[in-house]
């Protein structure tokens, strides 16, 4: 742990370093995320992932698989040869160190019950309210953007959506159609 | 938990330091450390404020904006079609008092770069020890013959989102099947460089879906390219039958390059006809998006003296004409355009509130810097623009800028528009445009949070 004064200069963003080198100016570098991923991260914008206090470890492969070609996506593959390997895991590491902010949505009854029904299957790895993952990998789920976590699951269910993880496009794909929505919300919904 | 440490690396540094007062001289009286004072209260000037106060709560941060709400001009387009309540654009500046921002009801209508002083319509002079200026464009009808301030509540421009918009939407819902809609384009630079062609889809969708699709809407163009022009002229192909550019085609959408006679000289108000040099068009929705330059304070400030816009310097947004006062947003040339003579120049900064934003922050960055005694800090730019086309169909183009060696770098490869086709030349699936038609709304929702909020 750096010290406080340190970790201070970090947090206002004003290391300073001479320009492209990597890594050494991370919250100046994160500032331009804030517009699609909300404040430090935190999403108020339902299609957009929250990404403040996800592990680490799954930041870091999600952005270097999209650096590859490994994983498909609609907006980031665009940007992210746009960072070095360096800075890539300084971003990583800068959005993992904030807290996790569950934004937690209403929805009724009937689609909280048939989403736990749904989650039955997704316990084994991402806990019961998707808050307690089993493993670095696997993003928390609780109180992130229920739309965000539909238009996921949308993608692992589609052929024509290159993703990666093998396990999770299974699980996505044995949800039945009706399925998808109530189990996002009921995700949504959990604080915790 | 970092705002408690936040502030304690800002008074540690106060404390040790007298750097501050050496920067600011003024300011060694003043209670506060600097007096902030930020004109305009748009994505820029918004953006700007709420960052100089969370980087460091010791500076005086003053926002003059005559406007007591702000209608985002991004989306405005969807509130033309009917798919969006102009309601969700509008936002206040509560959430920036409540940062400790104190917000001014006023026009500034006066710079005393010398004695770093501005003058308020209401009669008030404030002092700056920096400045933020972000006033957006000023329009000049005075460049059409015919045109002027006085016809726009007929023939509307509905660049500048709110009542305008309005007025615009009305007029496309009193139009009736087979009808004209013509939508005016001037000469680059000009504020969101997707924005007309984006406009000309979300009409066509609202006609098809409205069974008006044997009208027309047709773009006269003072320019021979537009931005996401592929993608533009496949989705009108995929769902309004464009067929080829040019006048007299068969698809409802009909773009006319200038060099093909888009580029419009006369306008004759009373019949809403509009005349170039090979095309006279009489319209009935005619939609005129007025020719542009920065801001009219910023002129009157003497600091737009590129071509009628502001130049900065790369490294901090700062005026190059006035080290104390930062121009960012659609009022500023951030790069070189080529349009100056620069042959190296590949791109120019497009105007749009994503940029404005970006820029915001440096300049934030930069003076808190400068007022605490500290180096300046990297700046990075970044810009995203979702345009949307029809329900569930919607694309994007994003850029990123660095500075190397004082000159703003185009970051090609952290840049792009989104695929026409998919690397073995397969058509894109239409996940992909679904996709990114919903990325837009989340955008809009956190970038008037990280603006506003
Ligand atoms: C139809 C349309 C669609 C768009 N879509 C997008 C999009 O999808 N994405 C995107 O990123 N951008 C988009 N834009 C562009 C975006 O609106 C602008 O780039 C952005 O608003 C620029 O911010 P700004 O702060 O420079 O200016 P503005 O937002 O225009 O704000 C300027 C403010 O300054 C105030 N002001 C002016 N003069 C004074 C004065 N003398 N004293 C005090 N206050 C003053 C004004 O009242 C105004 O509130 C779109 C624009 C249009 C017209
Ligand atoms: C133009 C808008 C935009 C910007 C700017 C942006 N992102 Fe994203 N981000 C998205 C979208 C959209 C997604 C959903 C995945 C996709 O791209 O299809 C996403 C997804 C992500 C995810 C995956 C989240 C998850 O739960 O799986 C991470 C991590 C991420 N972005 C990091 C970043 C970082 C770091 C930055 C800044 C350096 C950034 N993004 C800037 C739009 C953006
Ligand atoms: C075998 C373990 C496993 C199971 C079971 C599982 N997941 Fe996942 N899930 C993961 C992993 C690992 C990831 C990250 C995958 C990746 O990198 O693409 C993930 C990612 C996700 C994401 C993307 C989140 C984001 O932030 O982008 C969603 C949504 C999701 N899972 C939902 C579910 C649902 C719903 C179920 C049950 C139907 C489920 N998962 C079952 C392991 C699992």
């Amino acid at each position: 742990m750096r010290n406080k004064l340190q970790m201070a200069f970090a947090l206002a963003g004003l290391f300073f370093v001479a320009p492209v080198q990597a890594g050494d100016d991370i919250e100046g570098l994160a500032r331009t995320c804030y517009g699609c991923h909300g404040t430090n991260g935190v999403s108020v914008g339902q299609s957009m992932p929250s990404i403040a206090g996800l592990s680490a470890d799954y930041l870091k492969t999600v952005m270097m698989e999209w650096k590859s070609g490994a994983r498909a996506s609609a907006n980031m593959t665009r940007l992210i040869s746009g960072y070095s390997d360096a800075e890539i895991a300084g971003l990583a590491s800068y959005f993992s160190k904030l807290p996790w902010t569950p934004q937690v949505q209403k929805t009724s009854k009937e689609t909280l019950a048939k989403g736990k029904a749904a989650s039955d299957r997704c316990e084994s790895c991402h806990g019961v309210t998707g808050g307690e993952p089993d493993g670095d990998d696997i993003p928390r789920l609780n109180g992130q953007w229920a739309k965000y976590l539909e238009l996921e699951l949308m993608k692992y269910r589609d052929e024509a959506f290159q993703m990666s993880h093998k396990k999770m496009i299974k699980n996505a794909r044995k949800l039945d159609e009706g399925e998808v929505n109530s189990v996002a919300e009921y995700f949504g919904a959990q604080s915790k | 938990m970092s705002q408690f440490n936040r502030r304690e690396f800002i008074k540690t540094l106060a404390a040790a330091s007298s750097a501050s007062a050496l920067a600011f001289p003024s300011i060694a009286r003043a209670a506060a450390k600097a007096r902030v004072i930020v004109i305009g209260g748009g994505y820029g000037g918004a953006t700007a404020a709420k960052y100089v106060k969370l980087l460091d709560p010791g500076i005086d941060v003053t926002l003059i904006e005559p406007n007591k709400t702000y209608t985002s001009c991004p989306l405005s387009n969807e509130v033309i079609s009917g798919y969006r309540d102009i309601k969700t654009l509008q936002i206040g500046y509560d959430g920036l008092k409540k940062r400790g921002v104190n917000v001014l009801q006023d026009l500034v209508v006066g710079v005393d770069r010398a004695k770093k002083t501005v003058t308020l319509q209401g009669g008030k002079t404030l002092q700056y020890d920096a400045m933020v200026m972000s006033p957006g464009v000023e329009f000049h009808y005075n460049t059409l013959e015919g045109y002027s301030e006085a016809v726009i509540n007929d023939i509307p421009h509905a660049w500048k989102a709110g009542e305008q918009t309005l007025i615009l939407k009305k007029q496309l819902e009193a139009m009736p099947d087979g009808g004209k809609f013509v939508i005016v384009v001037p000469k680059g630079p000009f504020r969101c460089p997707p924005g007309p062609y984006e406009r000309a889809s979300q009409v066509a969708s609202y006609l098809k879906h409205h069974g008006k699709a044997k009208s027309k809407i047709i773009i006269l163009d003072a320019n021979d390219s537009h931005s996401k022009k592929g993608l533009f002229q496949q989705a009108w192909k995929a769902l309004y039958g464009f067929e080829k550019e040019g006048l007299g085609t068969s698809g409802m959408i009909e773009w006319v390059k200038a060099s093909e006679g888009g580029n419009v000289n006369k306008l004759d108000a009373a019949t809403k006809t509009v005349h170039s040099d090979f095309v006279d068009l009489k319209a009935d929705v005619l939609n005129i998006i007025p020719p542009h330059k920065a801001g009219k304070i910023a002129v009157t400030a003497d600091l737009a003296k590129a071509d009628g816009w502001c130049k900065v310097v790369p490294m901090t947004m700062a005026s190059a004409e006035d080290e104390a006062i930062y121009t960012i947003g659609d009022s500023c040339v951030a790069g070189e355009m080529a349009l100056y003579g620069n042959p190296n120049a590949n791109f120019d900064m497009p105007k749009s509130a994503h940029i404005a934003m970006t820029q915001a922050k440096v300049a934030a960055a930069a003076i808190v810097a400068k007022v605490n005694g500290l180096p300046t800090p990297t700046p990075y730019y970044a810009n995203t623009c979702y345009s949307i086309v029809d329900e569930g169909y919607g694309f994007s183009v994003a850029h990123q800028y660095r500075v190397v060696d004082g000159t703003f770098k185009y970051i090609k490869e952290g840049s792009g528009i989104s695929p026409m086709a998919m690397p073995d030349k397969s058509p894109v699936p239409p996940i992909y445009r679904k996709l990114e038609a919903e990325y837009a709304d989340g955008w809009l929702r956190n970038v008037m949070a990280d603006a506003f909020g």
